[in-house]
């Protein structure tokens, strides 16, 4: 079988479904749902095959459109080419659509105009798809664009609620700014070197960094800096996450910013190959340890589930972008790690408040409280999205987590840098605060008692449970068995993405990166899968647990018992909740009166974050442009 | 081996929970006089407990004033079995001086079975301990009949 | 064969040493020794060693009470979750320089074990549905958010003290490092590292003057508001667990490598079981004085702080102790 049409296939059959959907599925809902489900699946599904040649026989799959294959080491065409990295993001893509389109069916069905909404939701996960898939920077740029404006798009779709538009026209200015940087980046080194192929353009600049390159080089750091949501560009991302629909929410934060993270890494590791400079190192890894905190702690302040999990999402973003500004294997397998580990806490997260939405109307911390009663499946997987994020063993966030630390501070080790230590406790903190906003709402929405209006909240139906349950046993699953991903997923990933001769010579013929006299980017080999044994954890656990158990089971005869109110027992009485002799009454105790010792003792700094947030589209512009600015100057001083 | 164990700690941990039910605070001060390092309770194992949850011996003191009837109830429903009732001076009791005012619905024993009543106004410290005493004693003997 | 007996031993690790048993038992006496002493500081008799021992039974034996507004699996379940990862932590600590399963976890991973129990804790707390419990889970979590910064630099002062690599984390290995080189506390520049372990033990225990999150006077004991009977119990006896788990903790990381000159050499089945016990002993003794020093004596003079001073206090004061150790130990003296 001639696989190598596959990634072409399904990016176009995405595109097509999009179409078709629209023409065929805007007044029927069945046909709607089929032509979305077949086109999704059989593209997922001629992805994941290509798994078995790249991950399995460690091909580079290159496909050149139109088979304009390059004549004397000059590419003409566009090229697609599927590494192991690529794979990877591929896989990412992948999952996140397919779950997020079992999920709309049911979530967006109360919803008017579906037909534009699943042309939209195709347009953008074909061209997601396409973004990590392509192997010329002009085809990425185009990707980019059709990205940006299906999200811009969707954050709109419910455009009923002015600050849903309001958002929207926010992330449209930021992310065209973006664009725009991105394309005079790619216009400068078209300029230069005369070439839009990535596996060519690395041949040409490596080591070649003239003060055209550099410039192009921040040009396009800032542009995939804006698309990834770092700190400073992430002000749009609150408010589009908070006001897409939960479905997209999900998207975008499982695979919208994580192609920023890929071009990112292409862009440093590749194309420009500058991340063995440590000077930029530092500056990759101080903007992963911002990004981090500022998102942490803006979650911490949030009264929105849907907001306070866009924070958060920015935050891990930055434990992804401090890995792979690492350079070491470690660094990058715990990036990617860390990223796919997001893709599916935070999508089970954005599920889970999609479903209290769903449930109830409103993702409001200070309007919900005590759903566990009503929605006890949805809490479980609620707990074990949030246990996995706040990194609690043994969920997969746990083992990202500390994969990290150990490259960090094995950064610290190797350069006898400080600053590297430091970042390590940042990481470790901000951990903590993750934690701290997580109890926050279960403590706010599924514990606590709750509001007379909810009295009568339903369970969110199956098709809407089923991929909160597939993404909860893959947080569970990716924690265990860790090594096992470790090996077969993440090393052959992380080393393809320090192994660019490979991907030159993949693309532009046998022995044209020696030629060029480009060498891959060094790594040392300490790959970190070494002490951390979650099955050896879990086996003492239950070990224990049973015995537990059994000593319990014994002492049944004399143990006092468990006494439970039926359903029609008085509020009033024994089984009511102590308010010191009074009768009880409504009182919950609501998100944002929570962690006050907290919030005294950091007050200034709170202040000044919500001055720097006005919500002003002028402000979050000027910021983003002073910053660029900034940081044309810091890669301008580093290189010349 | 647990019953064993479990009957054994009955009498050896009782966590006391207060109620003040228009007391004059006289003997809530004597009860808490009866923590301090003079008389020193603890040696038997008697801790002020925070939550009537956590109680075996639920002190009322005062003489049930009717704004406090609703409340004595309410918390003293809310007290895990084995518990046991002390009242803690006269008032509960008797009504003492408060007796007849139109606001007081003394004795306690109206709405719950007492256990031990501890008169005096206010009790001496080494009555409130020989009280509670008795009364872990008497916790001892309904954690048996609940076995039965 | 061999496979059964190791599977045993495994077993007898997680069980009896230095597992379940060792430390449920330790715990419970330390506890009463703590209770001991601090009523003999305040001229008083005191309750029995055995008294948390008999809180602990008395509350077996009192009935569970559900409330409606609690979430009764969560409720149920949390203490006992709480009461396991504990147990597991302590077969992870070198007991005595004897490690039970070598090699198979580091400082970052018991950093994080640690937080289990106080996250049953909270979840617990807040799955029973009272608003004092609200306030307790509030301030648990601030308390973790003020203890966790100076403890993880400590930790990174330590790993920083002993090797080169992060893959030299692991507490075996900073164990084999004090039986070569001394305990990691008579270097000086690890004094303030120490002291910094020290006062977190209080706030990580959750006795005074840092159990805001429990306060019995002013919120009824936070989260444990609802709780009764077995469930009220275990919780109480992770407290003791748990004290005994972060003396062995702070004994393991400052204190390794005192044990070198005890060998009998008296074997049975090839196991040096008069060796651990001593060890056992030795190690137990030193919880002791470690409990009367951070715990004890500051509980005995000490009133409860406010939240917002506790958080204060950890991120300036302890936090700049472990800062002067990192900084001292990282331009190498």
């Amino acid at each position: 079988m001639n696989y190598t049409h596959f990634p072409v296939l399904s990016v176009m059959g995405l595109f097509l479904g999009g179409f078709l959907v629209e023409i065929f599925g805007s007044k029927n809902k069945t046909v709607r749902n089929i032509i979305v489900m077949l086109f999704t699946t059989v593209s997922a599904c001629l992805m994941l095959y290509l798994t078995i040649p790249v991950f399995g026989r460690g091909e580079v799959i290159s496909y050149w459109m139109g088979n304009w294959e390059p004549v004397g080491g000059h590419a003409i065409g566009i090229g697609y080419e599927i590494d192991g990295l690529n794979m990877f993001f591929v896989i990412l893509v992948v999952l996140t659509y397919w779950l997020s389109a079992v999920y709309s069916i049911k979530y967006m069905e109360k919803d008017r105009h579906l037909g534009h909404y699943y042309t939209l939701f195709l347009m953008l996960a074909g061209s997601v798809l396409g973004l990590v898939c392509t192997g010329d920077i002009f085809n990425l740029y185009v990707m980019v664009e059709i990205m940006t404006f299906a999200a811009v798009a969707l954050t709109a779709f419910r455009n009923k609620k002015g600050s849903n538009l309001e958002a929207a026209f926010k992330y449209l200015v930021i992310g065209s700014v973006g664009s725009g940087f991105t394309l005079t980046g790619i216009t400068l080194l078209y300029m230069q070197f005369h070439t839009l192929n990535m596996a060519q353009l690395a041949s040409l600049v490596s080591g070649n960094m003239t003060p055209v390159s550099v410039l192009a080089l921040s040009f396009m750091f800032i542009g995939f800096g804006v698309k990834s949501f770092i700190v400073p560009f992430h002000t749009p991302a609150a408010d589009a996450y908070m006001s897409a629909p939960t479905s997209i929410s999900m998207v975008f934060s499982g695979m919208v910013n994580k192609a920023g993270v890929y071009g990112m890494i292409r862009l440093l590791y590749m194309v420009f190959r500058v991340i063995d400079k440590s000077a930029i190192q530092i500056v990759v890894v101080v903007f992963g340890a911002v990004t981090m905190f500022i998102g942490v702690t803006m979650a911490l302040a949030q009264h929105d589930f849907k907001r306070l999990l866009a924070f958060h999402s920015i935050s891990q973003i930055g434990y992804v972008i401090t890995a792979i500004g690492l350079c070491s294997l470690m660094g990058m397998t715990s990036g990617l790690f860390h990223a796919m580990n997001h893709t599916l806490f935070k999508g089970l997260l954005f599920l889970c408040a999609g479903a209290v939405l769903y449930a109830t109307g409103t993702t409001d911390l200070d309007k919900l409280g005590g759903l566990s009663k009503k929605m006890p499946k949805t809490t479980i997987c609620f707990l074990i999205g949030a246990f996995s994020i706040s990194g609690l063993p043994p969920f997969n966030g746990f083992a990202s987590k500390w994969m990290i630390y150990q490259a960090v501070y094995e950064k610290a080790v190797v350069t006898g840098n400080f600053f590297y230590t430091f970042v390590t406790v940042t990481a470790v903190v901000v951990s903590v605060m993750t934690l701290a906003s997580f109890i926050k709402v279960t403590q706010a929405v599924f514990f606590g008692q709750a509001p007379k209006n909810l009295a009568n909240t339903k369970e969110v139906p199956f098709s809407m449970r089923l991929p909160m349950w597939i993404m909860s046993a893959l947080c569970l699953f990716g924690g265990v068995f860790y090594r096992l991903i470790g090996r077969y997923l993440l090393i052959p990933a992380g080393q393809a993405a320090f192994n660019i001769t490979n991907y030159i010579d993949a693309m532009l013929g046998e022995s044209t990166a020696v030629s060029a006299s480009v060498t891959n980017v060094s790594m040392d080999l300490a790959d970190g899968f070494s002490y951390w044994n979650p099955i050896v954890w879990l086996v003492i656990f239950i070990t224990v647990l049973i015995a537990v158990c059994l000593v319990l089971i014994m002492g049944s005869g004399s143990r006092g018992k468990v006494l439970e109110s039926g359903k029609d027992a008085a509020e009033d009485g024994k089984y009511s909740t102590f308010f010191s002799g009074e009768k009880s009454e409504y009182s919950h105790v609501a998100g944002s009166d929570l962690f006050w010792g907290f919030k005294h003792n950091w007050r200034k700094y709170f202040g000044i974050m919500q001055s720097v947030h006005s919500g002003n589209i002028n402000d979050y512009s000027l910021m983003t442009v002073i910053c660029s600015a900034l940081i044309v100057i810091v890669f301008t001083v580093i290189f010349i | 081996m647990f019953k064993k164990m479990v009957a054994a700690s009955a009498a050896k941990s009782p966590w006391i929970y207060h109620i003040n039910t228009g007391s004059c605070n006289g003997c809530d001060i004597e009860l808490v006089a009866v923590l301090t390092p003079r008389y020193d309770a603890e040696r038997f194992g008697f801790k002020l407990a925070g939550s009537p949850r956590h109680a075996d011996i639920v002190v009322v003191s005062g003489p049930v004033t009717s704004q406090s009837k609703e409340r004595l109830i309410r918390t003293l429903e809310q007290v895990p079995e084995p518990k046991v009732v002390v009242t803690l001076g006269s008032c509960p009791k008797s009504g003492n001086v408060f007796k007849g005012s139109y606001s007081v619905e003394c004795p306690v024993d109206k709405y719950t079975h007492v256990d031990v009543s501890i008169a005096g106004c206010t009790p001496k410290p080494e009555a409130v301990i020989e009280g509670l005493y008795k009364a872990a004693q008497i916790l001892k003997e309904k954690r048996e009949a609940m076995n039965k | 064969m061999t496979g059964f007996f190791d599977i045993i031993e495994n077993i007898i690790k997680a069980l009896v040493f230095p597992g379940l048993l060792f430390a449920t038992i330790g715990g419970l006496i330390l506890a009463g020794f703590d209770r001991k002493v601090i009523a003999r500081m305040q001229r008083r008799v005191g309750p029995p060693i055995l008294q948390p021992t008999y809180d602990f039974f008395k509350l077996a034996g009192k009935e569970t009470i559900v409330p409606h507004a609690a979430n009764k699996p969560v409720y149920l379940a949390a203490p006992f979750v709480g009461y396991v990862s504990l147990i597991v932590m302590m077969t992870l600590i070198p007991i005595g320089g004897y490690s039970a399963f070598s090699g198979k976890a580091d400082l970052i991973v018991i950093l994080y074990l640690l937080t289990i129990p106080a996250v049953a804790l909270i979840v617990g707390g807040s799955a029973s549905g009272s608003p004092y419990a609200g306030i307790g889970v509030s301030r648990e979590m601030v308390t973790m958010m003020a203890y966790e910064l100076p403890l993880i630099i400590v930790f990174l002062a330590v790993a920083r003290l002993v090797g080169g690599s992060s893959l030299e984390f692991s507490l075996q290995y900073i164990n084999a490092w004090q039986v070569a080189n001394g305990p990691v506390i008579s270097h000086l520049a690890m004094i303030p590292a120490a002291l910094a372990m020290l006062l977190v033990i209080p706030a990580e225990v959750g006795t005074q003057p840092f159990d805001v999150a429990e306060a019995e006077t002013e919120i009824c004991e936070g989260p444990l508001v609802e709780y009764s009977g077995l469930p009220l119990g275990m919780f109480k006896l992770n407290t003791a667990v748990k004290m005994f788990v972060m003396t062995s903790l702070f004994s393991a990381l400052f204190l390794g490598g005192i044990y070198n000159g005890i060998h009998t050499g008296v074997t049975l089945w090839g196991i040096h079981f008069l060796d651990i016990i001593i060890r056992a002993i030795i190690h137990f003794a030193i919880s002791l004085v470690v409990t009367l020093i951070c715990m004890t004596t500051v509980h005995a003079v000490t009133a409860r702080l406010k939240i917002e001073h506790l958080f204060k206090f950890y991120w300036t004061v302890v936090t700049g102790l472990a800062l002067i150790s990192l900084i001292l130990v990282w331009i190498g003296l």
